[in-house]
């Protein structure tokens, strides 16, 4: 019996082995440090809230090398930001993240300039479908993580029991550990390979939250007593072009109900610029069809 | 649904690393001693060599103590060395034919490796925890784990999967396990004199 468990322990220190060939340290990342992984060859992704304003970043290779890492792009949505690694090698497994089971066993790896590799384990704890993170990024699977989250280990891998990688570690809501799974990183990281940045929607808009008494949402037909009212409206934007005017009331956007600002996060995916969306609103109080072209918002 | 109601083979391997798990724990359990502190606090120790328990040296602050073995046998304990920067002690017992622990040098560990924690948490005598080794010893004195500890915990055994003490167990840090390593509990008893046969 206990071969059983020295084959078990064996396994898990194989895994963490073979994750950190592809784990690397950023120590000017976050207070005291962070990781991040080698994703492609030549190509590295860490925790983009870590390397805020760093046009570029010392690294240390899992060989031990220190080299200088330009940062290719960002993206503050998905927390994701791409370095230029000359001389990293790929040698990163990605598994299918659809592939993951509640219950399956989680490593989180990460390394630090002086102390080399670390990790701690734990366990898939739940699998939900896709969310949007505060700043809006759609990601495409919730994967809660039952992982103690350690000093520097944003930007790593969370890897599986084979040291295949699941997804980038990052800091989620109250000290958790939250997960961007590796179809988000791909996804990311071709966007911000190509144009250094993600793309996203834009209408020109300002809003504001408000209700409808009940009986005025039941005599025009909608579904909640609830839509945003807008507030500003810039000049020659999307909003303006298709004809939006102050003190209209947005109440659908492609057909499904607006309860808030949020509300209007999936129509402004970046998938969504250069195509046309139907926005139903209120407008001295009778229902209003408009259609916009989505926008693409501008770079600060 | 057809996942639930057919037998999943790798079922089988949890309930194995549940028994490998406890038949380690028994054998920790019989080389660990519970110390009482004067306040009615609850410290650990390890039977090292017969007649001699390392504890750290924050478990023990007075030059006699009150040592309890896994079977319940209590036996007075006589200070015999102890050095507050290592955070270790060592206890003279008077009991021979004792369970000894098995010593492994805590610079082998690989990061990863499973490591079990056997203490006495106020909640529990001879309770166990099982978690990894956070990052290799390398020289560093003390050794980092992902396992869930207590103040209980103090002075007892940090081991390996096969229930060789890697460490002592002596304090939290940041929700991580830390343990004196075993290299640095050898080194204290041979600086300190304390005698091969105690």
């Amino acid at each position: 019996m206990p071969g059983f468990l020295v084959d078990f322990s064996n396994e898990l220190a194989n895994a963490v082995e073979r994750a950190g060939a592809s784990v690397i340290s950023v120590p000017e990342g976050g207070r005291e440090g962070v990781s991040g992984t080698i994703w492609r060859e030549g190509v590295a992704i860490t925790a983009e809230h870590t390397i805020h304003g760093l046009d570029e970043v010392t690294v240390v290779l899992p060989s031990g090398e220190t080299t200088t890492a330009p940062v290719a792009g960002r993206d503050y949505g998905t927390d994701i930001a791409v370095l230029k690694v000359s001389g990293a090698a790929a040698g990163t497994i990605l598994t299918d993240e659809a592939q993951t089971r509640v219950g399956e066993i989680v490593l989180s790896v990460g390394r630090r300039r002086e102390e080399g590799l670390a990790a701690t384990y734990g366990m898939i704890s739940a699998i939900g479908g896709p969310w949007r993170t505060e700043a809006g990024a759609r990601i495409d699977r919730w994967l809660r993580l039952d992982l103690n989250p350690f000093p520097g280990f944003s930007g790593g891998p969370v890897v599986n029991a084979r040291g295949e990688v699941i997804g980038m570690a990052t800091s989620g809501p109250r000290r958790s550990a939250a997960t961007i799974p590796a179809s988000t990183v791909n996804r990311v990281v071709d966007q911000l390979l190509q144009r250094g940045h993600i793309a996203r929607g834009y209408f020109g808009i300002g809003v504001q939250p408000v209700a409808f008494p009940e009986g005025a949402a039941r005599s025009l037909g909608l579904e909640t007593e609830r839509g945003i009212l807008v507030v500003m409206v810039e000049p020659g934007g999307p909003a303006a072009n298709a004809g939006v005017l102050l003190g209209d009331i947005v109440v659908r956007i492609d057909g499904s109900a607006v309860r808030g600002a949020h509300s209007l996060q999936p129509a402004l995916d970046s998938d969504k610029i250069g195509h046309s969306a139907v926005v139903d609103l209120v407008r001295g109080g009778k229902l209003v069809q408009l259609n916009m072209v989505v926008g693409e918002r501008p770079q600060k | 649904m057809t996942r639930a109601t057919t037998l999943n083979p790798e079922a089988s391997s949890g309930i194995s690393i549940g028994y490998s798990v406890s038949s380690v724990a028994d054998w920790l359990r019989r080389i660990a001693v519970c110390i009482r502190g004067p306040r009615g606090t609850r410290g650990s120790g390890v039977i090292w060599r017969d007649g001699l328990v390392v504890t750290n040296a924050h478990v023990a602050v007075g030059k006699m103590h009150e040592i309890e073995f896994f079977d319940d046998r209590k036996v007075r304990g006589k200070l015999v060395a102890r050095d507050a920067d290592t955070d270790l002690a060592a206890i003279a017992v008077d009991a021979v034919g004792l369970a000894t622990a098995a010593i492994r040098s805590a610079r082998e560990l690989r990061a990863g490796e499973m490591v079990i924690a056997v203490g006495n948490p106020w909640d529990g005598e001879g309770a166990v925890s099982a978690g990894i080794l956070h990052r290799a010893a390398g020289k560093q004195p003390v050794i980092f784990a992902d396992i869930r500890l207590a103040p209980g915990n103090s002075g007892g055994p940090l081991a390996d999967a096969q229930g060789n003490v890697v460490g002592i167990n002596c304090a939290i840090f940041r929700g991580l396990g830390c343990a004196v390593t075993s290299d640095a509990v050898q080194e204290f008893l041979s600086r300190s004199g304390v005698p091969e046969a105690a």
